[in-house]
């Protein structure tokens, strides 16, 4: 396999173009922000959390293809799961790129595309800037008054 | 001057000596990167060393070193006049009069600080050269290094910061500095060359105007000095600062010259051996400059090292040297320019070896990672200038950066390179 097609598969090519669950989600009830201050990157990542399920997240932001292919891809495999197994998958697959855990394809599915970001160390913190702001949100609601306004019916 | 080395070579007489010419004398080069050859463009973040450096160096390690200063020993004599001797060898490389005294720092950064702080604070805790009610001018082109230290001076001293913007395209203009100044500016803080963007501002010119406001005037030479030739006895300059391992000298290295009287009014930073004329329990006196300004053991192979780039570069010719760096500049330029979604900045400018760009809806990080795996190193991000690539509204840059031993094939594949990196990311 060559170099561009390791690091830039297809798969992560077509999140980058055309990213899932992108933009604000209305009636959010958790929220952070992600930045890496060398590149300028900067993800938020917002949550709608009912009875510890993520009943819809979305992302915003600017990033390299890197990242906004892990975050895309996050967010389709975060969606509708107990927050639980949305911190397990996001532990796991930071350990994957980190290079303590061996990649099991059936449970990351579409994620197993960027395991080789494991062999680019420089890059690594790319993959796992929306991840880290995914940690943060589950751990940050907000409180009524900084809740985003229900769009009125 | 210095007596050329050696080991320089021979213009051939078919013109310059430089590019594909000089690369047996830096054997780092000589390597492959994911299996392809070097192409190394990342000068302006490092530039790599010729043998005649490593062999100075390795010569005072394996013959010389010793501690300098104070020692009657030969070998101490010895390592002192070679410390010495490399001190008057980098004033000669930037045109440094009698009035004029250098002291080897660690770097640009810490040169920079050393100036800032040691104007912003006193001693035995008294007020700073710069104080309550005056104001710092830094322009808006500059490397963190030459910005965050003037925000700590400022804050320290109780002085107020003014950022010299430069227009939508990133040149500085000098009626807007004009108006800047004021019988309250007491330090003008300026890059020879952006190293973000590129830009080489008049920097000579703006120096001149805000010195005869009365401002003390700090010029950032470090992405000027291996290419350019800098005269502190002409230029309206009270400090400048430089690093060793950008003008093809070893890291860690570094160099504040200034105006003996300039230099004079900075309260030392570190406090300790070597800088003390006598102690007591109770207090001390210091001593004179240069030593004032370096307590404690010097780099001492490292200005060696610092002394044979500038030899190295001098036995090459500034003129060569510049000549070299704004043909493959303005062959870059031009090829970039031709890429679909290319934006290179400061394109127009005059002598610079860097490079920057961003391409329309692809990140740098991803070019520099599919650069990479054709073995061409560049660099991509803010470039430790945040503020200005927030200000010019391009977010973060691809940066290519050129040195003498840099050819015009190296400039085709980064070129190619960069078209390949676009195909497959849009």
């Amino acid at each position: 396999m060559s170099f561009d097609l390791d690091l830039y598969q297809d798969i992560v090519l077509e999140h980058k173009r055309a990213p899932r669950n992108f933009g604000p989600l209305p009636g959010a009830t958790h929220r952070a922000e992600g930045t890496n201050p060398q590149c300028g990157d900067q993800v938020s990542v917002e949550l709608k959390i009912a009875q510890d399920r993520i009943e819809d997240v979305r992302f915003q932001g600017q990033g390299c293809a890197i990242c906004m292919a892990s975050t895309s891809m996050m967010t389709e495999a975060i969606k509708g799961a107990p927050t639980d197994a949305a911190l397990q998958l996001q532990a796991r697959f930071r350990s994957v790129l980190t290079s303590t855990e061996v990649p099991d394809a059936a449970y990351l599915g579409k994620l197993i595309s960027l395991a080789g970001v494991a062999r680019y160390p420089s890059r690594i913190k790319c993959a796992l800037l929306g991840w880290h702001a995914l940690g943060h949100a589950l751990q940050s609601p907000l409180s009524g008054n900084d809740k985003p306004e229900e769009p009125t019916p | 001057m210095v007596e050329p080395l050696t080991t320089a070579v021979t213009p051939t007489p078919l013109g310059r000596p430089l590019g594909s010419q000089l690369r047996a004398q830096f054997p780092i080069l000589a390597q492959r990167i994911n299996g392809m050859p070097l192409v190394y463009l990342d000068n302006a973040a490092t530039t790599q060393m010729p043998l005649a450096v490593l062999d100075a160096m390795r010569q005072f390690e394996t013959t010389t070193r010793s501690n300098i200063h104070r020692g009657v020993h030969t070998l101490s004599q010895r390592a002192t006049d070679a410390f010495e001797n490399a001190r008057e060898a980098v004033k000669r490389f930037v045109g440094a009069s009698p009035a004029h005294e250098l002291v080897f720092t660690s770097g640009t950064t810490e040169a920079l600080n050393l100036v800032a702080q040691g104007l912003a604070q006193g001693l035995d805790g008294r007020a700073g050269a710069i104080g309550p009610g005056d104001e710092i001018i830094v322009s808006g082109l500059e490397h963190h290094a030459n910005l965050v230290p003037w925000q700590q001076a400022a804050r320290r001293s109780g002085a107020t910061l003014r950022i010299f913007l430069p227009d939508a395209q990133g040149q500085l203009h000098a009626d807007d500095l004009a108006r800047l100044l004021s019988p309250r500016t007491r330090v003008f803080a300026l890059t020879a060359c952006a190293n973000a963007s590129g830009e080489r501002p008049p920097y000579e010119a703006l120096m001149a105007l805000a010195q005869a406001a009365g401002a003390i005037t700090v010029l950032d030479a470090a992405q000027a000095v291996a290419h350019s030739a800098l005269h502190m006895d002409t230029l309206a300059c009270d400090f400048m600062a430089f690093s060793a391992h950008k003008m093809y000298g070893p890291m860690g290295m570094g160099a504040l010259v200034g105006r003996r009287t300039a230099l004079e009014r900075l309260t030392p930073l570190r406090f300790g051996g070597d800088m003390v004329q006598s102690v007591s329990y109770q207090g001390a006196v210091f001593a004179e400059l240069p030593a004032r300004l370096e307590g404690g053991t010097p780099n001492v192979s490292g200005a060696v090292g610092m002394a044979a780039a500038a030899g190295f570069i001098e036995s090459l010719g500034h003129h060569a040297i510049e000549a070299h760096l704004a043909d493959l500049r303005q062959h870059a330029v031009r090829g970039l320019q031709q890429i679909d979604g290319v934006t290179v900045l400061s394109a127009q400018t005059e002598m610079s070896s860097i490079i920057s760009f961003v391409v329309q809806d692809v990140h740098p990080h991803d070019i520099g990672t599919l650069l990479d795996a054709r073995g061409i190193a560049v660099r991509s991000g803010y470039h430790c200038a945040q503020p200005l690539l927030d200000y010019l509204g391009t977010g973060p840059t691809t940066r290519a950066s050129l040195a003498i031993y840099n050819t015009h094939d190296e400039v085709e594949q980064l070129l190619g390179g960069v078209a390949h990196a676009i195909g497959v990311l849009r």
